[in-house]
């Protein structure tokens, strides 16, 4: 399966979710490879702690492949090449786990055929040989967002099932920015019926995703002064209206992960362990597992 | 440093490497299609086999290459040529594609026009000292090829990624099990008494294999024998190493027998008929997968990982026979 990360804005917890979600997923034995597809940002070699690919590789990586400077472009095995103390040791039954991180240096670049016709073949290969492949995406309506879009609709992919979480955070205007991301003239939607997509069928594979949301009925809102908790109710009350209005309510959203204190100071992988020790809380931990099995559950995605 | 009895212009060492991958296909194709995937240029035909299996070969294409040679010392040894790269479906399933090029010593120190290089298909002429063991090391070597450096690998990974694109495998492009793609980067060289020996095959990181390969002067002559017998050697490393990881997956042995057996049915369906080492291997180098057999010891390995698929076949259909003759309300659901 082919799972797309976007988000509207930088700051939605959309990198560090996802790659928290491939985690998951090889844990429970898929084989996973997770594409940096943040060009000019790359992050995901800080989550899985890969400190020689940290700030993305100086040639070789996605960028590269893509412009055609380099014929594969490289991988990076994370249960080998972590310096992660959890994950050193990789976990019986688990899956692998592959980075294919990004360059240094690559910002966004013209959308070309010969490009598109790479990303079409690159996402080909990897799906002959990962359960899940996971796409993180430049926040915005960016360069790589149209790329995929372009490369999902071209025949030899379109047949491939392909999903897509919309990550924002639990405000107004975030969810303004979602919703707009994906309905809006210039969203997800229009720019994926541009390329050929059907729209209701694209429609039912986009889901959002809330990220870092503080839940007033647990600890350690619900320790606050009694007029704070009512006034955070109330604004959950009126964001799930919100929502409700933007089409991104309950039955677009896959899950919500609340806001967690580690990823607050870190971008990390949730490990068991830190949610067993309690460093992390467990609700952190058990919103991630039920996410990463709702991935593949197509009663969630409204398969017909 | 020239091997003995070797002639200026005439190959001395073969280099390639194969690039083996399940085809992107839910059913095996058939003949006809396979031939249509492959059908690389309009001159020439694909071959088609189907004794003693399903085998198609792509006629071979030709790419012009003017960049330095492989090397562990360093050394940056120009050279100018060409090489060749072909691509094979074996039984509708398995898709191979190699690239492979001889090594020879130019007459006279300048580049020559293309017509030259042309006349010479899959050669490569350089232009300093031959350095056998320096450009061996250095192709068989598992790190990533430097810029500007001769690579094969590159040559059937395009190819791979061309016969892969192909529209007619549109409309059934989802794979029946998930694979690991394997990669056998081979050398041969003269065999100083005449003889074929393997000097050695390793298995690395990433799917990578290697093969160095010591070959009587006749054999080396033939690239196209030795590289048919590299393919060989290759599909069937590609079939253990995606059967090992199919039964790896399958978990034989936990407590859900039939969840393994489900896991296992894509080897069954898809991969045991597959395996015949050395049915396209030409008469001089079939010793040589005699020597394989014996040491890994490929079919020994295939063989035990079909008994434990076998077996658990049987248990599973032990279990259900048992479970259909224990009265409904004694049966405990899960």
């Amino acid at each position: 399966m082919l799972l797309f990360s976007a988000s509207d804005k930088g700051g939605t917890g959309r990198s560090v979710t996802s790659a928290n979600l491939a985690y998951r997923r090889a844990l429970s034995g898929d084989d996973v490879c997770y594409l940096d597809f943040d060009f000019g940002s790359p992050t995901a070699a800080a989550v899985f702690d890969v400190p020689r690919v940290v700030r993305g590789v100086t040639s070789g990586g996605l960028h590269s492949y893509l412009q055609g400077d380099v014929p594969e472009p490289m991988l990076v095995d994370v249960w080998a090449d972590t310096e992660h103390e959890a994950l050193r040791t990789r976990p019986l039954g688990s899956g692998r786990m592959v980075l294919l991180p990004g360059d240094s240096g690559g910002g966004e670049f013209a959308l070309g055929h010969d490009t598109v016709g790479r990303c079409v073949s690159l996402l080909q290969r990897l799906e002959e040989e990962y359960d899940l492949v996971m796409v993180d995406l430049s926040a915005g309506r960016s360069y790589a967002v149209d790329m995929v879009l372009a490369a999902t609709a071209q025949p030899g992919l379109a047949e491939l099932t392909s999903r897509w979480l919309v990550f924002h955070r639990w405000t107004r205007q975030h969810v303004i920015a979602a919703s707009g991301l994906v309905y809006g003239d210039r969203g997800i939607l229009a720019a994926g019926v541009g390329h050929g997509h059907d729209g209701d069928e694209l429609r039912e594979a986009i889901r959002f995703v809330r990220a870092a949301v503080p839940d007033p009925e647990a600890v350690p809102w619900n320790q606050v002064p009694a007029a704070q908790v009512s006034w955070m109710r109330k604004c959950d009350e009126q964001l799930m209206d919100l929502a409700a209005r933007l089409d991104a309510a309950d039955s677009r959203r896959l899950g919500t992960v609340p806001l967690e204190p580690v990823l607050q100071w870190r971008e990390v992988l949730i490990t068991d362990e830190d949610a067993d020790s309690g460093v992390a809380n467990t609700a952190t931990r058990d919103a991630l597992v039920e996410l990463a099995g709702k991935l593949t559950l197509d009663e969630e995605w409204g398969e017909r | 440093m020239r091997a003995p009895g070797a002639e200026p212009g005439r190959p001395e060492l073969l280099c390639g490497e194969v690039r083996t991958a399940l085809l992107h296909s839910y059913d095996p194709v058939p003949h006809s299609s396979a031939a249509q995937l492959l059908k690389l240029r309009g001159d020439a035909p694909v071959l088609l086999s189907e004794r003693p299996n399903l085998h198609a070969r792509s006629p071979e294409v030709l790419t012009g290459v003017d960049c330095v040679l492989p090397s562990v010392s360093g050394a940056r040894t120009r050279c100018v040529g060409t090489v060749r790269a072909r691509a094979c479906v074996n039984d509708g399933r398995v898709l191979q594609a190699a690239g492979y090029f001889g090594v020879a010593v130019a007459q006279g120190g300048e580049r020559r026009q293309w017509s030259h290089y042309l006349a010479r298909p899959g050669t490569v002429e350089t232009f300093g000292r031959l350095r056998h063991d320096d450009i061996v090391r250095g192709f068989l070597g598992t790190g990533q090829t430097a810029a500007g450096v001769l690579d094969a690998g590159a040559t059937a990974e395009r190819l791979l990624t061309r016969v892969t694109a192909h529209p007619a495998l549109d409309g059934n492009r989802r794979v029946p099990f998930k694979s690991r793609r394997t990669r056998l980067r081979w050398t041969a060289r003269a065999a100083p008494d005449g003889e074929a020996v393997i000097e050695g095959f390793t298995l690395a990181e990433g799917g990578l294999r290697t093969l160095a390969l010591r070959l009587p002067a006749s054999t080396l002559a033939a690239p196209g024998v030795v590289a048919a017998f590299c393919e060989d050697i290759a599909q069937h490393d590609w079939l253990l190493t995606n059967l090992v990881h199919l039964v790896e997956r399958g978990r034989l042995g936990s407590a859900d027998r039939a969840r393994a057996v489900r896991s296992l049915s894509p080897a069954i369906d898809q991969l045991l008929h597959l395996w015949m080492p050395g049915a396209r291997v030409a008469k001089e180098l079939s010793p040589l997968w005699d020597v394989l057999e014996g040491e890994p010891g490929f079919s020994r390995q295939w063989q035990t990982l079909v008994q434990r698929i076998r077996d658990q076949l049987a248990l599973h259909t032990i279990s259900l026979l048992h479970a259909e003759r224990v009265p409904a309300e004694h049966m405990t659901t899960h």
